[in-house]
């Protein structure tokens, strides 16, 4: 009787340590404790046409991310996570409007661009611009600008590695480092979509 | 110099790298077998066979490419490994130990350790206590990130596999049960019962469970959702023909035994 119990006990303990994606009703990413309004700026979308990202985005939860797509780690898995939580939960993938602005712009051309976020999901929005133009995005939205290392054509880009949460009332909430898992981001992006029916 | 396969945090690649610690642990115990069996003649070949291909297997789970996907990259992979060691090294291991040697080495067990061999139902509870915390997610997390802690999670599988198949197979006859109804019934209770639960919890679950897999860089098209459900799916079917095969086997030998004439 008492192997019988054991074996109960190690049960639940597999169960409680395997359920890792109950909402917990608060939000999980860093929480921006000023929250700013979303910036302002107009870039070069992967189909050639100009994207004002304030204008485009307007209404919708929108993700904002600064990346490129040579990175070898911290992009790919980035936007593979957010990509994968989407596909799983389409509920919340209607609502959510995910932008990724290069900050390589010299090997990311917009057809490299596109087919990079195709690999994750073809609704993706990929941006580009003149250096200047994506240095002062990046400001605008209080990144850090990106920072060339190396020489030669296999040079790496030092960049902010977070996803910028705005909530459709155009404020930004939460920032997401790499590392965030997608149990997080299902619980997050619940609320936000939910803060925003809240608001409406 | 990497001795063991661990979580590497970088992108995935074919290329091959050496880790002299698997081949050491590959090849210092048939080296040890080799020594034995040559001062125990007439030769075996049959358990030579068995030892050799149970190292083989061992080594196949360990080493690159298995063992570095299973240890960072692929949960898929990683169940893989578990099923490699426990369902077919393991016994290969153990139906090539010849009873002497089985005799030497469990001889210089603590009493405890012997006496859990001699017990199915300790052995079953064991075995399936090792599988839950082999397999929850803090264990996988911080002993895949360390080299001597992925070995330690290899070294607690086939140390799993070992206990799992101890009263079925044992090299000492004392240690096996002795009819095959039990021996079916053991089987099938240790190892399709328990299994389940993670396996379910693996298939079924809407997000990652394990962080390890699911923050490492992707490898083809495969989302950690669709390698999460992989290693569930694999963690209860692959059991079946090894575990219905071994019950076939039990059961046909014992048809054989009633239709011989006394």
């Amino acid at each position: 009787m008492s192997n019988v119990r054991r074996l109960v006990v190690v049960v639940c303990l597999v169960a409680t340590a395997c359920a890792g994606a109950i909402p917990t009703g608060r939000l999980q990413g860093e929480v921006i404790e000023d929250p700013q309004p979303k910036p302002s700026f107009v870039l070069t979308d992967t189909a050639g046409e100009p994207y004002d990202f304030a204008d485009r985005t307007q209404g919708k939860l929108t993700l904002l991310y600064f990346g490129y797509t040579n990175c070898p780690d911290v992009c790919p898995v980035h936007l593979a996570q957010i990509a994968e939580t989407l596909d799983t939960h389409p509920d919340l993938a209607g609502d959510t409007e995910v932008v990724f602005v290069t900050v390589d712009p010299t090997r990311d051309t917009p057809e490299v661009i596109r087919a990079f976020l195709d690999n994750f999901n073809t609704r993706f929005v990929g941006l580009t611009g003149t250096p200047d133009e994506l240095t002062a995005a990046q400001e605008a939205a209080d990144v850090p600008p990106a920072t060339i290392t190396g020489d030669g054509e296999d040079y790496t880009v030092d960049h902010a590695g977070w996803v910028i949460a705005y909530s459709p009332d155009g404020l930004s909430r939460t920032l997401y480092p790499y590392g965030t898992r997608q149990n997080v981001w299902v619980n997050d992006l619940t609320i936000l979509i939910e803060m925003t029916e809240g608001a409406a | 110099m990497i001795w063991w396969c661990v979580a590497l945090e970088e992108p995935w690649t074919w290329d091959w790298d050496p880790y002299p610690g698997v081949w050491l642990a590959t090849l210092v115990p048939l080296a040890a077998y080799a020594l034995a069996v040559r001062r125990h003649r007439p030769l075996d070949r049959r358990r030579l066979g068995f030892f050799v291909a149970g190292m083989i297997v061992f080594w196949l789970a360990s080493d690159w490419p298995l063992g570095v996907l299973g240890a960072g990259y692929l949960a898929s992979a990683h169940m893989l490994q578990f099923l490699l060691y426990t369902l077919v090294g393991a016994p290969l291991l153990l139906l090539g130990t010849p009873e002497w040697l089985g005799r030497r080495l469990l001889g210089r067990l603590t009493p405890p350790v012997a006496w859990l061999g001699r017990s199915p139902v300790v052995c079953a509870v064991v075995y399936n206590l090792m599988l839950a915390v082999t397999h929850s997610p803090g264990t996988v997390e911080v002993l895949r990130r360390s080299q001597l802690g992925s070995f330690t999670m290899d070294l607690l599988w086939m140390v799993a596999g070992f206990i799992l198949w101890l009263p079925v197979i044992s090299p000492l006859p004392e240690g096996r049960l002795t009819s095959p109804w039990p021996k079916m019934l053991y089987l099938f209770l240790a190892t399709a019962v328990v299994a389940v639960i993670p396996a379910s919890l693996l298939t079924f679950s809407t997000t990652p469970v394990y962080a390890i897999y699911e923050l490492a860089p992707r490898i083809g098209s495969l989302t950690a959702r669709e390698d999460q459900q992989i290693a569930g799916i694999l963690m209860k079917l692959a059991t079946i023909p090894v575990i219905w095969g071994t019950i076939a086997v039990l059961w046909f030998r014992y048809a054989k035994q009633e239709e011989a004439p006394v």
